[in-house]
């Protein structure tokens, strides 16, 4: 944020109920420790244990740039001295303070220079405040306010001249000439830092001046212009209200037609961002998922998930033909056999390795004898199938690969798939065994140049079958 | 093994619609659930989380038949056939 440059859209959005304080520095004055807090670029005065004044950020709007400094309203707590220094350079009646000080005490000095960067121009409408300060204060406080008045801008001289007729009284009217015009050169002077100090002078020296004739007179200016600052910060949030809707309604009115569209494409835009956000967050999910995945390139990377997935199932299958193949020693072991999975179970089994290529032919054998009924019935078609006829649907997957590595043990899967036609009712489609048979193989000569010897591995199935049943 | 089409060149975060169509396409095709579901309605996002959940209880799946075929193996022969293929599938 720019200590220098009022920040009105900042105020504008910042209303915040509690500034969020990072404390600038710990200044003590007289009585109350006040702390400069940073609330979005300005520093606030505000004393320990009130809250900080708030200033309507429309008013800073209205102010000029050199006149930021003055929007600050410092939450003053009574003995801070140093709040009388950051005076919004009127615009607005005191802002949202309701405080002892009413807004008038934080007009700013004619100086613009001053650069004091507390500010309350974030300030909201701040709430009732606790009373008023010691009448010299307030004297000082109204002489600045009416000093402000005078540099005040056009729009918050309408503005002010309420607070400060709130302030008025005969008797202090002279003084906060005098007053302002001293004080006014004095916070001027320092700098941030030792803005308090001059503070504290111009307080010290006011309060010798005019505290006789001013004080009752101050104290009830004070109130007033509590009163009335509250008053005229609801004008002056009326006001700012108005100012700031007008461009806004400007907008309206001009380009209803082109705002909707350009609306449309930010809500399409919108839209369009968070799907998209919400396909990366499960492509990220994704990738966890999937075990040693190094590639940052999404489509890379999916393409392993649809590898990892496929292999996912295999092992899926297999494993559980396994576990079906134990109880396969019983009778009435059919029911265990997955319709599907068994032949490509078989045929993933074949991948595995070698060595499971006699395991797997005593598996068909002990099936054959256990559905002796249906192997019956097939025996003589056995032979003719040695591919099991759910091998088709996974055809197209890239079984053909998987076959080609098993080619040499292709005998054995025929085999054992020839045995397993009678379980074949359970797979759907296939009513004929030989049309299934005649199917799959033309499936498997399809994508694999090597089908040719698969087909004449089938002649070995067939005796090796009748051998070994 | 599937295309790639040129992407768009915004780095590692931005991937090209066609790609993802192509690729949810083929992550829809092994899914099952979403093999029923009508194609034409599925967003890449549903492909994808459909498929995180697959792989999920795929692999669940696999832990328990392990565990199954780790129990398995203990009443078995150790020297039979069946064990010999227990054995390898646990060895995956």
């Amino acid at each position: 944020m720019n200590d220098c440059v009022p920040d009105f859209e900042i105020q504008m959005e910042e209303e915040e109920e509690n500034p969020i304080p990072v404390s600038k520095k710990a200044s003590t004055q007289n009585d109350d420790i006040m702390e400069l807090l940073w609330q979005n670029g300005q520093v606030v005065m505000q004393s320990q244990n009130q809250r900080p004044i708030r200033k309507p950020p429309r008013e800073i709007r209205s102010s000029e740039p050199q006149n930021y400094a003055n929007n600050q309203h410092l939450f003053m707590q009574e003995d801070e001295m140093a709040s009388w220094l950051h005076y919004p350079i009127h615009q607005d009646p005191p802002p949202l303070d309701h405080h002892n000080f009413s807004a008038d005490i934080f007009y700013p000095p004619p100086n613009a220079a001053l650069q004091c960067s507390v500010r309350a121009d974030h300030l909201r409408h701040p709430p009732p405040r606790p009373p008023i300060p010691p009448p010299s204060r307030m004297h000082n406080f109204v002489h600045f306010s009416k000093h402000a008045n005078a540099s005040l801008s056009s729009k918050v001289a309408a503005a002010q001249p309420t607070v400060v007729d709130s302030c008025d009284t005969p008797v202090a009217t002279a003084d906060r000439v005098e007053t302002a015009r001293a004080s006014g050169g004095k916070p001027a002077a320092p700098g941030g830092g030792r803005e308090t100090a001059t503070c504290d002078m111009t307080v010290t020296s006011s309060p010798g001046g005019s505290s006789g004739s001013a004080e009752p007179d101050q104290r009830e200016a004070a109130v007033d212009r509590k009163r009335k600052g509250r008053e005229a910060e609801e004008s002056e949030f009326q006001s700012e209200d108005v100012d700031f809707e007008s461009p806004e309604a400007k907008k309206q009115v001009r380009g209803s037609t082109s705002t909707k569209r350009s609306r449309a494409a930010e809500v399409h835009n919108l839209s369009e961002r968070r799907r998209r956000d919400r396909i990366n967050e499960k492509m990220k999910a994704l990738q966890e998922l999937i075990p040693r995945c190094n590639k940052s390139d999404k489509a890379s990377m999916l393409d392993e998930a649809i590898e990892y997935l496929k292999s996912l199932q295999l092992q899926v299958q297999m494993m559980s033909m396994g576990c079906g193949m134990v109880p396969m020693m019983f009778p009435g072991i059919q029911q265990y056999m997955p319709p599907m999975g068994m032949g490509i179970g078989m045929g993933m089994g074949m991948e595995m390795g070698m060595g499971m290529n006699r395991p797997v032919m005593t598996f068909p054998n002990m099936l054959a004898s256990s559905t002796l009924p249906a192997a019956t019935a097939a025996a003589h078609l056995g032979p003719r199938f040695p591919m099991p006829p759910f091998h088709m649907p996974h055809v197209a997957a890239p079984d053909s690969s998987r076959v080609q590595a098993a080619n040499h043990s292709d005998n054995t899967m025929l085999n054992s798939h020839g045995t397993l036609d009678p379980d074949q009712s359970r797979i759907p489609n296939f009513t004929d065994p030989y049309h299934q048979y005649l199917q799959l193989m033309q499936a498997m000569n399809q994508p694999n140049v090597s089908k040719p010897s698969t087909s004449r591995g089938q002649e070995n199935p067939e005796k090796h079958q009748s051998d070994e049943t | 093994m599937s295309s790639r089409r040129s992407r768009q060149h915004s780095g590692s975060t931005r991937i090209s619609d066609d790609q993802i169509i192509e690729l949810v396409s083929k992550l829809r095709q092994l899914v099952p659930e979403i093999r029923s579901r009508r194609s034409d309605k599925v967003s890449a996002s549903k492909v994808l989380q459909e498929t995180c959940n697959y792989i999920r209880s795929l692999h669940r799946e696999v832990n328990d038949l392990s565990e199954r075929l780790a129990q398995l193996l203990t009443t078995i022969d150790a020297d039979s056939a069946e064990a010999g293929i227990i054995r390898s599938l646990l060895n995956q």
